[in-house]
């Protein structure tokens, strides 16, 4: 986080590029990838996401584990099954894992047994919003008295078809990510692994409450009036007991696509006055798909730690006469943040977090 | 923890022979276009629910499955990996978890909270757990949805599901529509988050005078704990459901109302 932070306050950044298959043949693409590999095992993986999981839980003590469930967010391609796929083509029938069983949810329950965590575990599959959505998964178990901690990690690498599929969509910018920019031409894709604990501990950063639905009017859009994120947006402040002017900032989810960006901006009109601060996280580390739940909360808590908001990075001409995205960090220590995701699959999801100082 | 089941809809592939596809399109009058079979499969057993109970636009929909849509992996792997072609936009889509939870929510008319969700072990009881955990502060109901689809080759599902060579795999799908109230409940299911040895699974179910069954090794899918609820319940017998995985081992508890 460190790194990032040091990324994000000088504005260098460090996004290299990817071959991907097109139409016309291969074609290479900006792309934030980790500077590991990890995309290309199983073992990789789960080393990748026990790395982060340890990190979290690495104080509890032993009684503590037990009682701490892990949950993974991930859009992924389940790397086992497509293992599998490709050997049963090939017709590898000598794999020795050829029977054991495996799926999305394989790297939770590794990384569970090997940190002696409590035997549930479970992976949220929703798109874009699936470690945000595990997130208030995880929080439901916590305040129901399921378990006493949660740890959330999400998870996102770099996959053949996945950036195939992008490309076929015709979603991915050549340049730059350029949220609510009247020039934005798409969304760079990007790697992240990231993780949160839940508990019911005092903490001076507290996840106030969010709602996730599943209501868009297509599976890969929502109608340009924004109506479907303004009903999750509301519904999550309702949830959270907290009203409009409350939010110190907004982190939006902003791909830079040319409807999802009108959509979110319509539906920040309905809600927000034009003195509303609203940044977006995705120039800075790409769109990381299911793992940017996690990702941008953490960003977003790690940069108000060190005092401030982030700019919103490549917008220089907004979309909207009245609401501009943050042109300079802004200075800030503590408030109550709104945080949008959004994704494919009509799944739409907002979360409040807050910071208290005292 | 324990919800209470108001409605049911089951069904286990080498039970009942169906044209799913068919039954969609001629019953049901959906459009099937751009949809495979796992989403088919998904579609109908949640018709059938809606046939038995009133869904509210609210309602949470749970969807789980023992390894997801296979098929739709194999044929893109085929494009891409074999013929060296590219990834149609709509095929990149259905790869997605959560593109059968949409569509299940626009067929049966929910717009609330829909989840996708996979655990490696006791999918059903994980999920069970999970709408518990989220209905008990939602006040809300759910609906649960277990989706398996055997496809071929066998050989592959059977490497991905860690079975013997030996085992039938089957297509199953099942449904239940739970609430935290008893209010027009038929049945309720008990269940936690323990895990149980053998020895220790052995002294409860000893001392119980329900019917136990064990899941089963030969005709399988992953989901079949959902599957043995509904047929207990369709049956109106109670069951002590024991789910296994490694040397752990679940129950679930399935009790009659009236």
């Amino acid at each position: 986080m460190h790194e990032i932070l040091e990324v994000i306050k000088s504005g260098d950044i460090k996004c290299i590029s990817k071959e991907v298959n097109t139409l016309d043949g291969k074609r290479s693409v900006p792309y934030f990838l980790l500077q590991e590999r990890v995309a290309d095992t199983k073992e990789a993986i789960t080393n990748a996401i026990k790395e982060v999981a340890f990190e979290l839980v690495k104080n509890l003590t032993t009684e503590q584990k037990l009682n701490t469930v892990l949950l993974l967010g991930t859009a992924i391609l389940d790397k086992n099954v497509i293992n599998s796929v490709e050997d049963t083509t090939n017709e590898y029938d000598n794999n020795p894992e050829q029977f054991c069983k495996t799926s999305l949810d394989s790297y939770a329950q590794d990384t569970a047994k090997e940190l002696g965590l409590n035997p549930f575990t479970m992976t949220i599959a929703t798109a874009c919003t699936s470690s945000i959505n595990a997130t208030l998964e995880a929080r439901n178990l916590v305040n129901s008295g399921v378990c006493q901690r949660a740890v959330v990690v999400g998870a996102e690498f770099s996959l053949g078809m996945m950036s195939d599929g992008f490309v076929s969509m015709n979603l991915l910018s050549m340049s730059s990510q350029k949220p609510f920019d009247k020039s934005r031409d798409g969304l760079i894709l990007g790697e992240a692994i990231a993780g949160v604990l839940l508990g019911a501990e005092e903490s001076q950063w507290s996840l106030l409450g969010g709602y996730s639905n599943c209501n868009s009017q297509t599976i890969t859009a929502v109608s340009d009036s924004g109506d479907e994120f303004f009903e999750v947006m509301s519904k999550a402040m309702e949830l959270s007991s907290v009203n409009a002017g409350d939010i110190t900032t907004l982190k939006a989810h902003a791909t830079s696509s040319l409807s999802n960006d009108l959509a979110e901006m319509n539906a920040i009109s309905k809600i927000f006055d034009k003195n509303l601060d609203f940044t977006a996280i995705k120039p800075y580390v790409g769109h990381t798909l299911g793992a940017c739940g996690i990702l941008e909360m953490a960003m977003m808590m790690a940069c108000v730690d060190e005092g401030f908001v982030p700019k919103t990075l490549n917008s220089q001409e907004s979309i909207s006469e009245e609401f501009i995205p943050l042109q300079e960090h802004k200075k800030c220590n503590e408030g109550v943040f709104m945080l949008n995701y959004f994704g494919f699959g009509g799944n739409n999801t907002s979360a409040i977090i807050q910071k208290e100082l005292t | 923890m324990k919800l209470y089941v108001k409605a049911i809809s089951s069904y286990q592939g080498n039970l009942e022979d169906v044209d799913i596809k068919k039954e969609l399109k001629q019953t049901y009058k959906r459009d099937t276009r751009r949809q495979d079979k796992f989403m088919h499969l998904a579609l109908w057993g949640a018709l059938r629910l809606k046939e038995r109970c009133e869904i509210n636009s609210d309602d949470e929909i749970y969807i789980t499955s023992g390894v997801g849509n296979m098929e739709i992996m194999q044929k893109c792997n085929e494009y891409v990996n074999v013929q060296k072609d590219i990834l149609r936009p709509f095929d990149f889509i259905n790869m997605l978890g959560n593109t059968t939870s949409y569509h299940i929510a626009k067929t049966i008319g929910t717009k609330g909270k829909n989840i996708f969700e996979v655990s490696n072990s006791f999918s059903f009881i994980n999920s069970l757990i999970s709408a518990y955990a989220s209905i008990s502060i939602s006040k809300k109901e759910a609906v649960l949805g277990c989706v398996d689809l055997a496809t071929q080759p066998q050989s592959l599902i059977k490497r991905v599901l860690g079975l013997d060579k030996e085992v039938t795999v089957l297509s199953g799908v099942n449904y239940q529509k739970l609430s935290l109230t008893m209010d027009e409940a038929i049945a309720s299911i008990e269940f936690d988050t323990k895990t149980y040895t053998f020895d220790e699974l052995q002294g409860i179910v000893e001392n119980s005078n329900v019917k136990v069954i064990y899941a089963p090794k030969d005709n399988y899918f992953e989901t079949m704990a959902s599957y043995y609820v509904n047929r207990a319940i369709e049956a109106k017998e109670e069951l002590i459901y024991v789910d296994s995985f490694e040397d752990n081992y679940k129950i679930l508890r399935v009790e009659i109302l009236d």
